[in-house]
């Protein structure tokens, strides 16, 4: 059989979870696929789960996994995934199971394959893909060793509205972990999002930036909207800090810390190389501009050639549809 | 009585003097030994036109170096009439009663009334005109010496009056004689030390611009942290400075207000080496801030008319910061760039490659290309100098040059050297040159200055050596056959970037090229071989996110070129053109935008492919 | 406190991959190698902490002869000594291999925080730090954001998904996998360059049989590679596929 892990936080269910279902389902081929989701009270999540197509959900529970820490987590999913004897164990690759899958990969010594993006079975081979030297390679890697192999997903890779839903919903069974408190060496606080005293656009994961297209510096009203709409911190060209339209902390540039977000979209921003440089890191680029042959369709991901006071309100509109 | 005491005070104010130039050559002395004697047909050629010329002197200011020219012209030939004078006053020999001796009085006459006509002038310059180059501070010892100056002119101008053995004679006579001797005293611990030392600092000056020379890690130099670092032709160059400002009034940073003044460095300098302070930290000195403030232009070098290289002392002490790991946090990142993309701005190598297959250029081959197109960092990855470099590959096409580019380039280590990472710029330096020396290009064409002074004249110290020419300079001499075409005066203002300009002195070439194009040329204010700074070099380009202590280089610039009133500002150098359109970009966003648009910022390869294709 | 950092050597992030024969690992040949990024920012922290608590950096890896590049470039940057498991045969492991034989050249060692980077750049398998922890026995936290000690508690700012952050306290020792971007790294000085030549690198062997826990079957260049999207139509027809774009594809909203 095929064990899934689904990850809740909150007792809130996490969307990759769904894919890790139903990248099992694709896997399983006639084996048959749990689900087991850990946490101090679990009922709602293991619910959620329960309407998937699959044999059963195991609501793994004690008071010591809330919070979440590794050391918590590998006790009582050893103890799971032991009595189960599963063929392969799918999890998410989630920050969260980054923290815990190698840990219990060593505990019980076995195999772990992780970020993985497809796989192939070949005769009786499972094979996962897995991107390689920062995605230029792709390798088709099989686990070595003994049952289970643990094999974590990229988030993303598979799609979450392809698992398999049943009529019925499945049996959801309480499985309880013999967990001691001192066994844990982490004390967690409480998860926080960062005060905003300050503007630190190298933690931003999403920035809207405005440059001279903006024209004035009572038209940064309407890019503001975007950045709202997107949750995303407003940044700038050089130009527009120079004249004071924005504070000098919002300008990406060259120098220093430069911003690494995972989405940046520059809206009348003509790509000069100084402001390039500084936005290189960021893993999906949207540019908005009125000249086609701007430098900064060079490097985006996605463009919209236009006229941005047309565009971002639209794009506006769009996000909040 | 009287030689009695003559030879007393002869003795005293000798012994005064030497004691004086003893305690100074020791400092020298004791300084590691930097100088070189290379090249001596040079050298003595600048002694020549420099020093007996008077050539920087005057040209640097026309008329405040004519009349320091005539001084000094007149202080060489009476060197003659004070000695005579002195042994026939100390007993030892008469030639002053000789009949020809009057004839050298009247040869000299002229002479002195050039030196007081000339010593008035500078005075009445520097104390009612009041220069700002001069100090904010009005020089109590200056207006001393040229009050000196004018007294043995005076005296001796009266001696065409005075009977030598009147009452009043004697007195002119001895007043002449103190007047010699107190100024012999104060010369050495004064400005006018460069009596003695400025022909030597002239013509022991390097003779290239902004030489510093390697450092050998083998012996575990570090660069200059302490006072007692400084080479021997520092310490030379510090007692020489005469303080006159010319460093400083032509230095961009200054203009801009920033914290940096060359003049103010040199006499830093000379504080604390005649202070003894041999184990005080420079960059204490200097204060940290201000060494970073250099564009290295070389504008001070190049202007001061007794050879002080300031160059070798700025990027000596940054690379005494940089070896502790002080150097400013946009540094350390263009350097983390460099180590692991060998490129400024740490761009991967396949956008690079990109641009090569677009523009459809060949991997450089010995046997099949003339020329090696040296691309440089702008020219791989910088997308409006690229647009430059289409329109040179044009032109070479069309001109039937047969070229070719590396399939990989390092960066040529520029900015590294410039800021004092002499062990980044060897690293890339020994790597480019073993490439180099592989495929043993006969021509290295390049569009960027900074490229043609590393690789041209700073490669030679890591062993290599080839031709290495400036797009301008190439594109010139191939298109001297266009016959220049009738156009109505489209004019242009040329900017020339300092590592074109003032280092290669190419100043004629872009020019010659422009016209033949059919445009007029603009001069701005601070031109041809002494420009003022575009604000990139020396490391500031990187410094765009800095809190800027004053004005902005670049925007002071773009000021200047606009205050020209040409419809077109065209420079030969990418990162000139890079801060320029940045420049123009603030301008346009900010409150003087009344006109900042309607000026177009082209580079010269660009203006040229345009209009060359029509001809 | 000594602070063990482990290092790879990883190809430079813009080589050009070419396959060996077999197509199961990257031809060995004219390909320029440098530190691991996120292992750079880890050398960084402890660097820091070393000059903020006093102790010594051990800079530690694992591979082929070629790795004392790295750990030179360590040195340079200030760590102390380095430890160097040597042998071919790591060129290529998988983390399991290299944590197994990173575990027993270090668990001698008095290490009182070991820090690495979150991932390499070549594999990428984010396994290495939290598999040297499980051997070593000591408890670990990873992506970590910001490193507070006070004598013997370890306080550490842990990234979530989201924007999120959580601090973590834990006793000593612990291992700790390192987010790039939490410093800013500095540069090998010239007398850093110079003093790292007299630095020890102790090499050690790697036990005679290794334990794989994957094999590559396969190496291949993926069908898609980044190109520019124009998003054609009206304003508002463009910003709908805009969005859309953005949710499903480069799922970024």
């Amino acid at each position: 059989m095929i064990l899934v892990v689904g990850e809740a936080r909150g007792g809130n269910l996490n969307r990759s979870s769904w894919e890790a279902v139903a990248a099992a389902q694709q896997l399983a081929g006639g084996e048959p696929v749990a689900v087991a989701v850990l946490g101090a009270n679990v009922a709602a999540a293991a619910a959620e789960l329960a309407h998937a197509q699959v044999a059963e959900v195991i609501a793994v529970e004690n008071p010591a996994l809330d919070p979440y820490t590794p050391d918590g987590y590998v006790v009582a999913l050893q103890q799971t995934v032991e009595p189960l004897d599963p063929s392969i164990v799918l999890l998410a690759h989630t920050y969260q199971t980054r923290d815990y899958a190698p840990t219990i990969a060593a505990r019980m010594a076995r195999a772990l394959v992780t970020d993985v993006i497809r796989f192939r079975v070949v005769g009786e081979e499972r094979r996962f893909a897995r991107p390689m030297f920062q995605g230029k390679l792709t390798a088709d890697v099989v686990p070595l060793g003994p049952r289970p192999h643990f094999v974590t997903l990229q988030v993303g890779a598979f799609r979450a509205d392809q698992a398999a839903r049943a009529a019925q919903p499945a049996p959801i069974r309480s499985l309880s972990v013999q967990l001691e408190p001192g066994a844990i060496r982490q004390q967690p606080e409480a998860p926080f999002q960062e005060a905003r005293q300050a503007v630190d656009l190298s933690q931003a994961s999403r920035i809207v930036s405005v440059g001279r297209g903006i024209k004035e510096a009572a038209n940064i009203g309407l890019v503001q909207r975007l950045a709202d709409a997107l949750g995303a911190e407003l940044a700038a060209s050089r130009p527009i800090c120079d004249a004071g339209w924005l504070p000098m902390e919002r300008q990406v540039g060259s120098s220093g810390q430069t911003v690494a977000p995972k989405l940046y979209l520059a809206v009348g921003i003509s790509g000069a190389i100084q402001h390039l440089v500084g936005m290189k890191g960021a893993s999906t680029i949207v540019a908005i501009n009125k000249d086609p042959d701007a430098p900064i369709f060079e490097v985006a991901d996605y463009g919209v050639v236009g006229d941005l006071f047309e565009v971002v309100p639209a794009l506006t509109a769009a996000l909040k549809e | 009585m009287e030689t009695l005491v003559l030879w007393l005070l002869v003795l005293a104010f000798a012994g005064w003097f030497a004691r004086q130039v003893a305690s100074r050559l020791r400092l020298i002395a004791a300084a590691p030994d930097t100088l070189s004697f290379d090249h001596a047909g040079v050298r003595i050629r600048r002694f020549l036109v420099d020093v007996i010329g008077q050539r920087t002197t005057i040209t640097g200011r026309p008329l405040a170096g004519l009349a320091h020219a005539f001084v000094f012209w007149g202080f060489v030939v009476f060197s003659g009439y004070t000695v005579a004078e002195f042994l026939y006053g100390l007993g030892l020999v008469d030639v002053v009663h000789r009949t020809w001796f009057v004839g050298y009085r009247a040869v000299l006459t002229p002479f002195a009334v050039a030196v007081l006509g000339g010593i008035v002038y500078l005075l009445l310059r520097r104390a009612i005109a009041r220069p700002i180059g001069l100090g904010d501070t009005l020089s109590l010892e200056s207006v001393l010496i040229a009050l000196f100056i004018a007294s043995l002119m005076v005296t001796f101008l009266l001696t065409w009056w005075l009977d030598e053995a009147s009452a009043a004679g004697r007195v002119n006579w001895w007043a002449h004689s103190l007047v010699i001797l107190t100024f012999l005293a104060v010369i050495p611990s004064s400005k006018h030390f460069h009596l003695v030392l400025s022909p030597f600092t002239v013509m022991l000056k390097s003779l290239e611009l902004g030489t510093v020379p390697n450092l050998d890690f083998e012996k575990e130099e570090v660069g200059l942290e302490t006072v007692k670092d400084l080479g021997r032709k520092i310490v030379l160059d510090a007692l020489t400075c005469v303080e006159c400002g010319r460093c400083q009034v032509n230095c961009p940073a200054w203009g801009a207000g920033k914290a940096l003044n060359p003049k103010a460095v040199v006499l830093q300098t000379q504080e604390a080496l005649l202070a003894g302070q041999k184990d005080r930290k420079l960059a204490e000195i200097y204060s940290e801030e201000v060494l970073w403030q250099c564009t290295t232009c070389g504008a001070c070098e190049q202007q001061c008319p007794v050879g002080i290289e300031h160059l070798p002392l700025i990027i000596g002490s940054r690379r005494g910061l940089v070896s502790n790991g002080e150097a400013p946090g946009y540094l350390a990142a263009t350097y983390n760039n460099l180590e692991r993309r060998a490129n400024i701005w740490g761009l991967p190598s396949d956008q690079r490659q990109k641009f090569i297959t677009s523009a459809g250029l060949e991997t450089f081959d010995p046997q099949k290309h003339d020329v090696l197109v040296w691309l440089g960092c702008a020219g791989g990855y910088e997308a409006d100098f690229q647009r430059s470099l289409r329109s040179l590959f044009d032109v070479l096409r069309l001109k039937q040059v047969r070229f070719g580019v590396l399939a990989k380039e390092r960066c040529t280590g520029d900015p590294a050297k410039r800021t004092g990472n002499e062990y980044l710029y060897q690293e890339l330096a020994t790597a480019n040159v073993e490439q180099l020396k592989a495929v043993a290009p006969r021509t290295i064409l390049t569009s960027c200055p900074h490229c043609l002074k590393t690789l041209g004249s700073d490669y030679r110290l890591v062993g290599y050596q080839t031709e290495v020419v400036h797009s301008s300079v190439f594109v010139e001499k191939l298109t001297r056959d266009t016959v220049a075409r009738e156009r109505p005066g489209e004019t242009v203002t040329y900017h020339d970037p300092c590592y074109l300009g003032r280092y290669a002195g190419r100043v004629d070439e872009p020019r010659a090229l422009l016209e033949r194009l059919g445009a007029t040329v603009r001069e701005p204010a601070r031109t041809r071989d002494n420009p003022y700074c575009c604000g990139a070099g020396g490391g500031l380009f990187f410094a765009d996110k800095e809190e800027e202590h004053g004005a902005r280089i670049s925007d002071i610039r773009l000021k200047q070129l606009r205050e020209t009133g040409s419809g077109t500002i065209v420079t030969a150098c990418p990162f000139c053109s890079i801060m320029l359109k940045g420049a123009q970009a603030s301008a346009l966003a900010g409150s003087e935008s009344a006109g900042a648009g309607d000026v177009q910022i082209v580079d010269l390869m660009t203006f040229v492919g345009g209009r060359l294709a029509k001809t | 406190m000594t602070i063990g950092v482990c290092i790879k050597q990883v190809p430079a992030r813009d080589w050009q991959p070419r396959l060996n024969e077999a197509h199961s690992w990257i031809r060995d040949v004219d390909v320029a190698y440098e530190m691991n990024e996120p292992d750079a920012y880890a050398l960084e922290e402890a660097l820091r902490l070393k000059e903020k608590h006093g102790g010594e950096v051990v800079a530690c890896s694992a591979g082929p002869a070629r790795v004392t590049q790295v750990l030179r470039e360590a040195l340079a940057r200030g760590a102390d000594r380095a430890i160097h498991v040597e042998d071919d045969r790591l060129a290529d492991a998988d983390a399991g291999v290299v944590a197994d034989v990173l575990a027993l050249a270090m668990k001698h060692e008095p290490f009182d925080l070991i820090l690495t980077g979150l991932q390499s750049d070549d594999q990428g398998s984010a396994q290495t730090g939290v598999l040297l922890a499980a051997h070593l026995g000591i408890p670990h936290a990873t992506i970590i954001m910001d490193v507070q000690v006070d004598g013997r508690t370890l306080r550490v700012k842990r990234e979530l998904e989201g924007g999120w952050f959580q601090w973590i306290a834990m006793g000593l020792p612990a291992v700790l996998t390192i987010q790039s971007g939490i410093n800013q790294l500095r540069y090998a000085t010239l007398k850093g360059i110079m003093a790292a030549r007299k630095k020890e690198i102790r090499s050690v062997a790697a036990p005679p049989r290794l334990e794989p826990r994957q094999k590559i079957v396969s190496l291949y260049a993926p069908e898609k590679t980044k190109k520019t999207e124009l998003i054609e139509g009206t304003p508002a027809e463009a910003a709908r596929t805009l969005v859309k774009k953005l949710r499903d594809e480069a799922r970024v909203i």
